[in-house]
């Protein structure tokens, strides 16, 4: 059994939180429908957006270059990092300058990837988390089960019981407006009394030198509004060549992330404020190692949208914590196998090959493609389990006698018409190292035979 | 060698094929009624939206939007509802408990709602720390969506700038919106 499924088993035995953590993700899935429905230009839009990734990518060393000479002319401090740890020891260095003991910090994966707060705690820097989700799972102790809903995966109840126990809200309310509030409250002075803030990157504008962050609650601007450094974090990938490039992605993000037209705050920083000072902390960690691998190296297209996230039958149903890597579902599965097949493998095996990540993904990154070229990989790299092996033969022997192929469909079709409780108990495929995946309607044959396909 | 050097150094040696840039072949979003448009998608993303007639005066409309409003901080001309000058404050800090800030947007998008703003006064704080945010903007400043925005001319010329689209929000809690997370619990534009 793969570390996936032996995860997943934990979560999916709570069936009433598998099939609501399900629900809450396709919600937001189909308000991306919608949004995406609303932009008749849409796929057009994508595939531009994709290929000026490529060209983006494909001149990285350049684009930097001009980003950080445009960035310096503004007058903001730029920094480079190889990997984790000169990252941690940059900022680290920034903060003793200062003599900063208080971080505010917006939400940043990056920030994640390189363990940077506890790395800070260490060192006696407190490290606050000011978007809402990413709070309460700091209040609880435990990392973001997703990339952009860092607490998708928590109820209302649980996080009333940990506010009451850190905020001091009234015992037993759970409401989300008059926890969303206290919250505010509390953060409120957290900002004003932070000497130092930090902010993640989500686009450099080569051509300006400035970086844009994109937030719905503020909490990137009220964080950087009063400390005297801002510290802003970002990944080599997040360079864009100019304004006009820009203008796909801010159209692209929000919409495939959330279902939002726009985010609340796009904001553009170029020149340090009165009295500031501004650093900016390009980091590779792996990053140039993306490049010179040509089956993967469309990962650096990635936004972190997380749309291929909400979109995933697998994640919906197994919950970010199944997953091995920090970034979970398929973005995840991608950049863990980048990070280290030998830790991360155990992800592979999270994936029907539906390939609605695929068709989804803003920047057409072929997430599904590429796992399956890490499933090949397996293995060579003796990773792959036997068990799996097998099924895989199963398959083989299916598809190569079409009777059978047929049939096997219409038993997956009726499968999916289970009652729910059929499906998430005896069917409950993620924990036993097995798939469901979403069934079509009709089968193509189907179709094909009423003449609905021409 | 630096950090910075070895960096360049490999991205150098893993480079691949050079793409060229790519040219957009389509024809964005365009709306024919714009103010109606506008407002239409303020509303989505949950902002007010006032269409100032003609003899109509600005101090008005603010107060009578937000009548319990004890301070109104603005820099701008005209605005003599304020009770306080932003920019004479010393530290961002003072500007905890505004009620309402009264701030210029240079142009909205009718795409989603967003509008400039480009920094205007001493403290950017103001954008968000108010309860409330009214934001005086040209009506027929409006454009199509970010294509046009970012092609304005003159976009790049700000030091700090915002797209604002409605009041701060939030759904970390169960997917339920929250109006009011950290920054402004509610925005009111007023098209003149
Ligand atoms: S891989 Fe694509 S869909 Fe997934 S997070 Fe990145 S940009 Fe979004």
């Amino acid at each position: 059994m793969s570390s996936h499924a032996k995860a997943a088993k934990k979560f999916i035995a709570d069936r009433e939180r598998t099939a609501w953590h399900d629900q809450a993700l396709y919600f937001v899935r189909e308000k991306r429908d919608r949004m995406a429905h609303g932009v008749p230009e849409w796929e057009a839009l994508r595939k531009t957006a994709s290929r000026m990734k490529k060209h983006t990518i494909s001149n990285l060393a350049y684009y930097l270059e001009m980003f950080e000479r445009n960035a310096t002319a503004n007058g903001a401090h730029v920094h480079w990092a190889k990997d984790a740890e000169e990252h941690n020891r940059i900022v680290y260095d920034i903060i003793q300058r200062h003599g900063g003991k208080h971080l505010i910090k917006s939400k940043s994966m990056l920030s994640e990837e390189c363990g940077l707060t506890p790395y800070l705690e260490e060192r006696g820097v407190e490290a606050v988390e000011s978007d809402l989700g990413e709070r309460i799972m700091q209040f609880m102790g435990t990392p973001p089960s997703h990339i952009v809903l860092p607490a998708i995966h928590v109820k209302r109840e649980e996080v009333g019981k940990v506010f009451e126990k850190e905020l001091h809200t009234e015992p037993g309310n759970s409401d989300p407006t008059y926890l969303t509030h206290a919250a505010r409250k509390a953060l409120r002075q957290n900002f004003l009394n932070a000497d130092i803030a930090m902010t993640g990157v989500n686009f450099a504008v080569a051509s300006s030198g400035a970086f844009v962050v994109c937030t719905n609650e503020g909490n990137a601007d009220m964080g950087t509004s009063f400390p005297k450094v801002h510290i802003a974090i970002m990944g080599m990938e997040k360079v864009v060549p100019d304004y006009d490039a820009l203008a796909l992605y801010v159209r692209l993000l929000a919409r495939s992330a959330t279902g939002q037209p726009s985010t609340t705050y796009t904001s553009h920083y170029k020149k340090p404020v009165e009295g500031q000072e501004m650093h900016i902390v390009i980091v590779d960690n792996g990053r140039s190692d993306i490049l010179g691998n040509p089956d993967h190296v469309n990962m650096l297209k990635c936004l972190r949208c997380g749309s291929c996230i909400n979109t995933c039958p697998v994640y919906r149903r197994t919950g970010g914590y199944s997953y091995s890597y920090f970034i979970p579902g398929p973005i995840g599965i991608n950049l863990g196998m980048l990070r280290s097949p030998e830790k991360y493998s155990g992800n592979v095996s999270a994936c029907t090959l539906c390939h609605s990540c695929s068709n989804v993904c803003p920047a057409k990154i072929d997430l599904a493609e590429q796992i399956y070229k890490w499933r090949q990989q397996l293995d060579p790299l003796h990773l792959a389990s036997s068990e799996k092996k097998f099924i895989v033969k199963g398959l083989k022997l299916v598809m190569e006698h079409p009777a059978m192929f047929y049939s096997a469909i219409k038993a997956g079709r009726l499968a999916e018409k289970m009652p729910r409780f059929v499906l998430y108990n005896s069917l409950d495929a993620w924990g036993i190292g097995r798939e469901l995946p979403d069934f079509a309607p009709e089968t193509f044959n189907e179709m094909w035979k009423k003449g609905e396909v021409k | 060698m630096s950090s910075r050097d070895e960096i360049l150094a490999r991205l150098k040696q893993n480079a691949i094929k050079p793409e060229p840039r790519p040219e957009a072949d389509f024809q964005p979003l365009t709306f024919t009624n714009p103010v109606e448009q506008f407002q239409k998608i303020l509303q989505v993303a949950g902002a007010n939206s006032v269409l100032l007639e003609k003899g109509e005066d600005v101090n008005e409309i603010i107060r009578k939007t937000y009548p319990e409003a004890k301070t109104i901080a603005s820099n701008l001309p005209g605005i003599n509802c304020a009770t306080v000058n932003p920019d004479l404050l010393e530290d961002p800090r003072e500007l905890n408990g505004t009620d309402v800030a009264v701030i210029r947007g240079e142009f909205g998008v009718l795409e989603n709602g967003m509008v400039w703003i480009k920094q205007q006064t001493r403290h950017k704080a103001l954008f968000f720390i108010s309860e409330a945010l009214v934001i005086l903007l040209n009506r027929d400043n409006l454009v199509n969506n970010m294509h046009e925005a970012y092609a304005r001319p003159g976009f790049d010329d700000y030091g700090y700038g915002c797209f604002i689209a409605g009041p701060s929000k939030t759904a970390d809690i169960e997917q339920a919106l929250v109006i009011g997370a950290h920054g402004a619990r509610s925005v009111t534009v007023i098209l003149e």
